[in-house]
Parts: C-alpha cells; sequence; structure tokens
C-alpha cells in the first residue's frame, strides 16, 4: 500500500481517503433519515390525545445538562483528531476518553429522563406526540449508545497499536459521526425542547 | 507540548461560539418573544452551530474530496428540508 506521508496519517492511503469519503455520504444519508423523524414530529406535536404535552412534560436543567455536556465532548474529540495528528498518542487518549465519559454521561441523564417521562404518563404508545417525540429522541441517544462501544474499542486498539494510518482514520471517522451526532442535537435542543417550552 | 498546541485557537473558538449560540437559542425562553419571532432565532443558531461542526471541527473542506463532499452534504440537506417542508406543507400548512 503506497503510503503519502505529506498528508495526515488518516488520508495516508487512498483507501484512507475512500472510507472518509464513504462516511461522508453515509452522514448524508443519516440527515435524510433524521430529517424523516423530524417532519413526523413536527406533523404530531399537537397531536397528545388524553397524553401530556410537551409543555408539561419538558424540563429545562436535564435538557442543559445533556447540551452542554455534549457540545462539550464534541469539542474534546476535536481535540482527539488535533492531538493524534501531533503525534501525542497520550494526550489523543485523554481527550478520547473524556469524550467517552461525556457521552456516558448524555445518556445516563436522557435514561433519567425518558424514565421520567414514563412516570409521568408519557410513554412510547401514549399519543401521536409520545410516540414520535421518544422515536426522534431514542434514535439519537440509540446512535450516541453505539457510537460510546463504537469509540471505546477504537480507544483500545490505539492503545494497543499506537498512531498508524489505520488507527488514525478509524479515529477520524468516528469523529466525523460524533460531531454529527451533536449537530442532530443542536436541532433537537432548539425544536423539540426551547420551541415545545416556549 | 504545550497548552497551545493542545487546544488551538480555531477549536477554541468553536467551542466558544457554539456555546454563546446555545445561550443565544435559549433566551428565546427567558424574553417575551411571540412563536414566530423565536423559531426566527432558533433556525439561524441552530445552522450556524451545524455550520461550525462541519467547516471547524469536521474539517470538511480539508481533502481532494472537498467538492464531492460539500456537495453531498448540500444534496443531504436539501433532502432531509424538502422533507421536513413538504411534510408540513401537506400535513399542516395546506389545511389551515
Amino acid at each position: 500500500m503506497k503510503i503519502d506521508h505529506s498528508v495526515p496519517k488518516e488520508y495516508a492511503t487512498e483507501e484512507n481517503r475512500l472510507k472518509i469519503f464513504g462516511f461522508w455520504i453515509f452522514i448524508g444519508a443519516e440527515v435524510a433519515l433524521f430529517g424523516t423523524l423530524f417532519a413526523t414530529f413536527f406533523t404530531l406535536v399537537d397531536h397528545t390525545a388524553t397524553g401530556p404535552t410537551g409543555k408539561e412534560i419538558f424540563e429545562l436543567p436535564p435538557v442543559l445538562i445533556e447540551t452542554f455536556v455534549l457540545l462539550t465532548s464534541s469539542f474534546t474529540i476535536g481535540l482527539t483528531v488535533h492531538a493524534m495528528r501531533m503525534g501525542y498518542k497520550k494526550a489523543m487518549l485523554t481527550f478520547f476518553a473524556i469524550t467517552a465519559v461525556l457521552g456516558a454521561v448524555f445518556l445516563s441523564v436522557e435514561i433519567y429522563e425518558f424514565t421520567t417521562y414514563v412516570h409521568e404518563g408519557a410513554g412510547l404508545q401514549t399519543s401521536a406526540f409520545t410516540s414520535s417525540l421518544l422515536t426522534l429522541l431514542g434514535t439519537h441517544g440509540a446512535h450516541v449508545t453505539l457510537g460510546l462501544f463504537w469509540g471505546i474499542f477504537i480507544m483500545i486498539q490505539v492503545a494497543k497499536r499506537g498512531i498508524n494510518p489505520e488507527t488514525a482514520n478509524k479515529t477520524f471517522i468516528f469523529s466525523l459521526y460524533w460531531h454529527f451526532l451533536d449537530v442532530i442535537w443542536i436541532f433537537i435542543f432548539s425544536f423539540v425542547y426551547l420551541k415545545g417550552m416556549m | 507540548m504545550s497548552f497551545k498546541e493542545l487546544f488551538p485557537a480555531k477549536h477554541l473558538t468553536g467551542f466558544i461560539s457554539s456555546l454563546l449560540l446555545t445561550v443565544v437559542a435559549l433566551s428565546v425562553l427567558f424574553f417575551d418573544v411571540s412563536m414566530k419571532t423565536g423559531v426566527v432565532i432558533l433556525l439561524i443558531t441552530a445552522f450556524m452551530q451545524a455550520g461550525i461542526q462541519l467547516v471547524m471541527f469536521m474539517h470538511a473542506g480539508e481533502s481532494e474530496d472537498r467538492a464531492s463532499i460539500y456537495t453531498h452534504t448540500y444534496y443531504a440537506l436539501f433532502i432531509a428540508l424538502v422533507t421536513v417542508l413538504g411534510t408540513l406543507l401537506t400535513m399542516i400548512w395546506g389545511y389551515k
């Protein structure tokens, strides 16, 4: 395999470059997926049947924690890639671990939030509103859960094999995924929670 | 390995601006704004934040695939907007 040393390691081979490009194509498909979920939610948001409305169940503190935690983790995964490019393995793994911990904190708060909703009578089958809400939030949460495990496995590989074109490529692609999840969350934060609480 | 090396200005700027935009978005709850104005503010802050992630953190424009990546991402965004706005048009706005 031809290794090009003039570019960062994650782009060093043609295969690496194409994997990154391919992941951007996948992200495009994910944008379309979340587009359909947002469309469903916006259509059904007022159809609360006998269940609660968004204003009644949304609480600002957990949502704010989730938002700031995810924004910060998006920042630290950016720093992970930056440290990786300079070859600082230890700094890279530290930032990577902070990202994973923040991801776990986000998920814990979200699980707490979901159980609160269910206790308040807003389950998956309560109304068109709760169904579309929990499907949208749940799909994002499932992505974060997958990302958490994916990230942990890549960290183990980096710790064992060091920073090479292969592990650098995986880390970079993971960072794209994580930033993308942050983008989706920004839209959930703005148009599900903030608009719902206005 | 210095602080400046590990925390480059570009990343810090991106992070701080995303925090600021979140606070601006949050202000719709604390000031008496109409639903319409609120949604406009949220649209501006959300798309600006998405742009920060895409350009500053995701390095969308750094490889030779730059043109294809941007073209495809704009295309995906177009599909999502048509899906959302088209659904709202046929399911809600069309009946008002």
